[in-house]
């Protein structure tokens, strides 16, 4: 990523109750090119923050009204401020404060009279930070997960494919819509909702990538964006973890006379063509290949062989001792001539 | 004894900012710091210390960047004074702070330059 050594100019809001100070920071500001207003108290500086959009606020400590305290702790309250950065102004005496309003969540200080030299120093790195924690809070709302959003940080937003080697898994709720008819909208959403949960735990938590929610599907990734070490061990102990917490979470459900349920899990290994697909606004790490058709195809026949992990032979043959495989039998591939072998990893175990 | 006003912080302002700036900057000290100074007499005439020490802050800041050294220690020591919270005894520290504002002023305002 290409970074400017100046940023483009920022909206500033200066607060301190003198005018003289005001006016001089003020100006030291708008010969830097920013947009400069101001406001003579901690409460009117509040009021214009909560009103209008700023980049960094310069904020004095000793105010009428409000001081530079109470506004750092309304700050830290408010989610919508919490990321303004500001910068304290204050006299060389009053270090100690300065300690204090670090604590309470500003980011850095000028003392009083402010040096232009470091006036310009100190605005330009805020500006530089807020820019970037504001790019990665937009790549999080636009992507799935956070490994993606920095993956595609560090790629410098390519939407092109590539190839890779990675593992993919497919798992689903059985029987899903008799579930649905049988209870209300809110419980199925609240069901969905913990499976999502718990399945995310499972597969996060091994290194897994979810990339697709359809309905009471999910897709993941392991091994990519981002390299990772055994992804196939990694991708069949997330598969089993993710059949523990069915069990835990069916133990309530049966307690609060619900019916439990039950999951099947596909794994398939081996290259596919990966790449983002959407469009700028709302894009989508995308696995496709014959391998991420096979894990679909697997978790697919899980019904039909009544055994809730099917994994493919690329997948097998790079587990360790320690988990435990069946060999079953053959599966062809939908709309294929060719057959896959698959073998069955028993729960349990 | 030291001059009223710094000459290069004048002259300093004046190159970084511009000469019309630093006009109006003496404009709005001249026009700001007497308020400041009757707050300052308020608060002493009713014992408010905290807001003593706030009026005698504020003239320390706006002082210093002007140049206006000396009046700004004696505001300082005024500020710490409100700080202890006792301003019993500062009738004659305010009087001279008021005496030397008047010096401050009229060197600032000898330092305007008219285009």
């Amino acid at each position: 990523m290409i970074r400017k050594a100046t940023p483009s100019p920022g909206r500033l809001l200066v607060v301190d109750d003198n005018k003289v100070n005001r006016l001089l920071l003020g100006r030291g500001l708008e010969q830097q090119g920013h947009t400069v207003a101001f406001a003579e108290n901690g409460k009117q500086a509040l009021e214009m923050v909560r009103s209008q959009t700023f980049d960094i606020i310069l904020l004095d400590i000793q105010m009428p009204e409000m001081d530079g305290y109470q506004v750092l702790e309304q700050f830290t309250e408010d989610i919508h401020l919490r990321d303004i950065p500001v910068i304290m102004t204050t006299a060389m005496e009053e270090l100690d404060s300065v300690v204090k309003c670090i604590e309470l969540g500003a980011e850095d200080y000028l003392t009083k009279p402010v040096n232009p030299v470091l006036l310009r120093a100190r605005v330009n790195a805020s500006l530089e930070k807020k820019r970037l924690r504001d790019q990665q809070r937009e790549l999080v709302k636009k992507f799935a997960t956070a490994e993606v959003a920095e993956d595609l940080e560090e790629s410098g937003f390519a939407l092109g494919g590539k190839y890779i080697q990675a593992t993919a898994m497919f798992s689903d709720i059985r029987g899903f819509t008799t579930i649905t008819e049988s209870q209300s909208p809110g419980d199925t959403i609240d069901l969905l909702n913990t499976y999502y949960t718990l399945m995310f735990e499972a597969i996060s938590g091994h290194g897994g990538v979810v990339n697709q929610m359809v309905g009471d599907g999910l897709m993941a990734i392991f091994g990519a964006p981002l390299p990772l070490e055994n992804r196939e061990e990694q991708a069949v102990r997330a598969a089993l973890e993710m059949m523990e917490m069915i069990e835990l979470f069916n133990i309530d459900q049966v307690a609060q006379g619900k019916a439990p349920i039950r999951i099947g899990v596909g794994i398939a290994s081996g290259q596919m063509i990966a790449g983002y697909t959407g469009t700028i606004r709302r894009a989508t790490y995308t696995c496709v290949g014959d391998a991420v058709n096979q894990a679909a195809r697997l978790e697919a026949h899980t019904k039909v062989v009544g055994q809730p992990i099917l994994i493919d032979e690329a997948t097998r043959q790079k587990l360790s001792s320690a988990i435990q495989v069946e060999e079953q039998g053959v599966v062809q591939l939908k709309g294929k001539t060719q057959e896959i072998k698959f073998f069955v990893v028993p729960v349990n175990q | 004894m030291a001059a009223v006003i710094d000459p290069n912080t004048v002259e300093e302002l004046k190159t970084t900012l511009g000469a019309d700036f630093v006009n109006e900057l003496i404009d709005t000290y001249c026009a700001e710091t007497p308020g400041l100074l009757d707050q300052l007499h308020l608060a002493l005439s009713q014992n408010d210390a905290e807001s003593f020490r706030r009026a005698a802050h504020s003239m320390k800041s706006s002082s210093a960047s002007l140049g206006a050294l000396e009046f700004s220690a004696q505001a300082r020591e005024l500020e710490f004074l409100g700080k202890s919270g006792d301003i019993s005894g500062a009738d004659e520290k305010v009087a001279g702070l008021n005496t030397a504002y008047v010096q401050v002023a009229r060197a600032l305002r000898a330092l305007v330059t008219y285009p």
